[in-house]
């Protein structure tokens, strides 16, 4: 730049003058490759193949995510196809006045909470041991073998996971009351009682995904540097030992990210299975926000109250994430973002 | 503390031999070092130790005691990785204490072991840091520090040094030495640098393609390399081979005649290689030498010394001269100075040193 030492300094109306001077000579200099705008137009015709295999993710984000958010409004809205979004009169928070004051919505809530809650419990630990029993299998195609039978029922589509569950539960010629019915007991028509509904639910949940959920968890043990366990040896650690010393604090920050994962799709209890497994017998126990938004919304045409409900359950799954992400933060220096 | 002693020891992975019958004592207290190429068996001996690989074919004992089906973890013998195998989520101490505690070592005990060897390492202000805020240097020292608080009979060395810089190697050489004098324990260092073979062992065993090619001290294998390959591995730079053949008074080098001072017994007419220590020649003349003319190509400078790389007898060869302090008058070399005792004479076939007696 200029230096004021020299020459005119001093003079606040030549300061300004100056200083108009410069700014003229740099927005002259912007269209020379020195600025940013010139930078980013350099950047983009040497990476634009990078920006075209992005444009397909951004485009899917825009199109699917985003632009739904415009009709999201219809949450505030008396909302009538008729009228369209735009012009729909504004409501403010009817909606979720009427949400909060529904028994069934309040059922499908705890609902959801509960369901959710044991899925944690239960089907979020699978994984990580089925992962765990993996890696101590040595005889590798024993391993191979029980690895693809574990990760099959990820790949059959719910409707006939659904009718696989309720013909083994059937009363009559189910396996599972067979078995019963080896012991004495009597048959149980498991799918009508809601009691069962939850165990079932989560079971079939476990059933199908904890083999393919194991896999990440596999591949972090993979990545666990091997001469640990080498040295542990010469220490001698026996395997329990290395499991609990080593890999699973190796793998614990895999862990606390596939939980915060988890976490945050809490009130996303699958849909489907739900939808194939229950029935009006086991409401009681089995309708979640999802499936009364499927019926109240989609079944019953009240589109603005079931945005108003979906908008609550994106809502908690927001803040549970947050929480969850700053938690793991905070505790162990591990987070998604 | 115990010697550790390996006979006839075979590695197989399946149909591939790796390990061709390994034999070596090492005595009590001793420091052994074992050196050759990458690929030659030299980590995979030292896990046959370890009881990290299975031994194929071949007897194990320490002290005294075969080891071949003994777990890893009953052979009382503590190991230092190349990449140290810190534990990244424990800190310092709990890494040393690692081992200890499996052990079931009481409390109070480890806390004294763990402070006494921190103390000697000099990571007493370390000891709560994770190993990844560690430098290169200090985790080498926690990964020693884990193999000396198991006070175990024999140490085992996989190149720990090899991920550090030069700089910080040698220094970390010298408190390796320092601690097993003050330590005594029996130890295996496995290394492919020379130097480090050099200035550590109390014996070097020289491998290559899963053969011992010669066991001795330093100054042994430096002054009588028992075979060619043994004399271009130690040494820096290596010594000097060229093919040659033996006549009534010498050898015959392209067109010189070189003085051996030595009686020739009726082998005249041999062909042989001849080594030659690049420092070795001299400058000047001098008792028994022969002059050998050279054509410098290249002077390389390296403080009190440079290295004069040349050609001699259709052969590249490299030797070492004193600079004090100056390389101009290097520059003009046409011709270096051998002195006769110290050339080294192998046979052309089979590469091993001659002794010329009979
Ligand atoms: N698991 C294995 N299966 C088959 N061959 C192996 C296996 N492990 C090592 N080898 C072979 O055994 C030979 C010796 O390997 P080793 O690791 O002992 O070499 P090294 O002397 O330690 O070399 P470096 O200096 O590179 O560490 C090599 O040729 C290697 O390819
Ligand atoms: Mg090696």
């Amino acid at each position: 730049m200029v230096d004021r030492n020299t020459g005119i300094g001093g003079n606040p109306v030549e300061e300004v003058v100056i200083e108009a001077g410069e700014a003229l000579r740099d927005r002259a200099k912007s269209y020379t490759p020195d600025t940013n705008w010139a930078r980013m137009v350099d950047h983009f015709k040497r990476e634009w193949q990078l920006y075209v295999m992005l444009a397909p993710t951004i485009i899917w984000f825009i199109v699917f995510l985003y632009k739904p958010m415009y009709g999201l409004q219809i949450a505030f809205k008396d909302y009538s196809i008729f009228r369209g979004v735009a012009n729909s009169p504004w409501v403010g928070l009817e909606h979720f006045q009427v949400l909060f004051s529904n028994e069934q919505f309040i059922r499908a809530v705890w609902n959801t909470i509960k369901i959710s809650a044991l899925n944690l419990l239960f089907g979020f630990p699978a994984p990580i041991i089925l992962a765990l029993m993996f890696n101590e299998i040595l005889h590798a195609t024993y391993k191979k073998t029980a690895q693809t039978i574990v990760y099959l029922p990820h790949f059959i589509s719910s409707v006939i996971i659904a009718g696989i569950v309720i013909t083994a539960f059937a009363p009559t010629g189910g396996i599972v009351n067979i078995i019963l019915g080896w012991f004495g007991m009597d048959s149980i028509y498991f799918l009508t009682r809601p009691e069962w509904f939850r165990p079932i639910f989560v079971g079939t949940g476990i059933w199908q995904e904890a083999g393919f959920g194991s896999i990440v968890f596999l591949a972090a043990i993979a990545g666990v540097n091997p001469s640990l366990y080498e040295s542990a040896v010469v220490d001698g650690a026996n395997r329990w030992q290395m499991m609990w010393k080593i890999t699973i604090p190796s793998i614990l920050p895999t862990i606390l990210i596939m939980l915060i994962i988890r976490i945050g799709n809490i009130m996303e209890v699958s849909f489907e299975l739900v939808i194939l497994l229950y029935q009006p017998a086991t409401y009681e126990t089995a309708d979640v926000v999802n499936t009364w938004i499927y019926r109240q919304g989609l079944q019953s045409g009240q589109y603005d109250l079931a945005a108003a409900a979906g908008l609550f359950n994106a809502l908690v799954a927001f803040v549970l994430v947050m929480t969850a992400n700053s938690l793991s933060r905070r505790f162990s220096q591990t987070s998604l973002w | 503390m115990a010697g550790v002693n390996l006979s006839g020891i075979i590695k197989r992975y399946g149909a591939a031999q790796v390990v061709h019958g390994i034999d070596l004592n090492v005595a009590e207290k001793e420091f052994v070092v074992l050196v050759g190429p990458s690929g030659c068996g030299k980590s995979t001996t030292l896990r046959m130790i370890a009881g990290l690989e299975e031994i194929s074919e071949g007897d194990l004992e320490i002290d005294g005691r075969r080891m071949n089906r003994v777990a890893p973890k009953d052979r009382d013998v503590a190991m230092v990785f190349q990449n140290y195998a810190l534990y990244p989520h424990l800190n310092v101490a709990d890494n040393m204490a690692f081992g200890l505690r499996i052990r079931r070592m009481p409390k109070d005990e480890i806390a004294t072991t763990i402070a006494e060897t921190a103390e000697i390492l000099g990571l007493t202000e370390y000891l709560q840091r994770r190993p990844a805020d560690l430098s290169g240097g200090q985790r080498q020292r926690v990964a020693m520090g884990r193999a000396i608080v198991r006070h175990p009979k024999v140490f085992l060395f996989d190149e720990p040094l090899s991920n550090l810089d030069a700089k910080l190697r040698t220094q970390m050489r010298a408190e390796i030495k320092r601690l097993h004098n003050r330590l005594g324990v029996t130890s295996v260092y496995v290394t492919h640098d020379q130097v480090e073979a050099m200035t550590l062992a109390d014996r070097i065993v020289v491998m290559n393609d899963g053969r011992i090619e010669q066991v001795g001290t330093p100054m042994e294998l430096f002054n009588n390399p028992a075979n060619t390959f043994v004399a271009g591995f130690l040494g820096s730079p290596p010594m000097n081979q060229m093919k040659a053949q033996l006549t009534e008074t010498g050898a015959r080098v392209g067109g010189s005649e070189i003085n051996l001072a030595r009686p020739i017994n009726g082998h005249a007419g041999r062909d042989v290689i001849i080594g030659i220590r690049p420092e070795h020649v001299t400058l000047q003349p001098g008792d028994q030498t022969t002059a050998l003319p050279i054509s410098l190509d290249l002077v390389e400078p390296l403080g009190s010394e440079a290295l004069l790389h040349a050609r001699f007898a259709e052969t590249e060869v490299v030797f070492k001269a004193e600079t004090h302090g100056n390389i101009a008058h290097l520059q003009g070399v046409s011709e270096v100075h051998v002195p006769a005792p110290l050339v080294q004479i192998f046979d052309a076939e089979t590469g091993r040193a001659l002794s010329l007696e009979h």
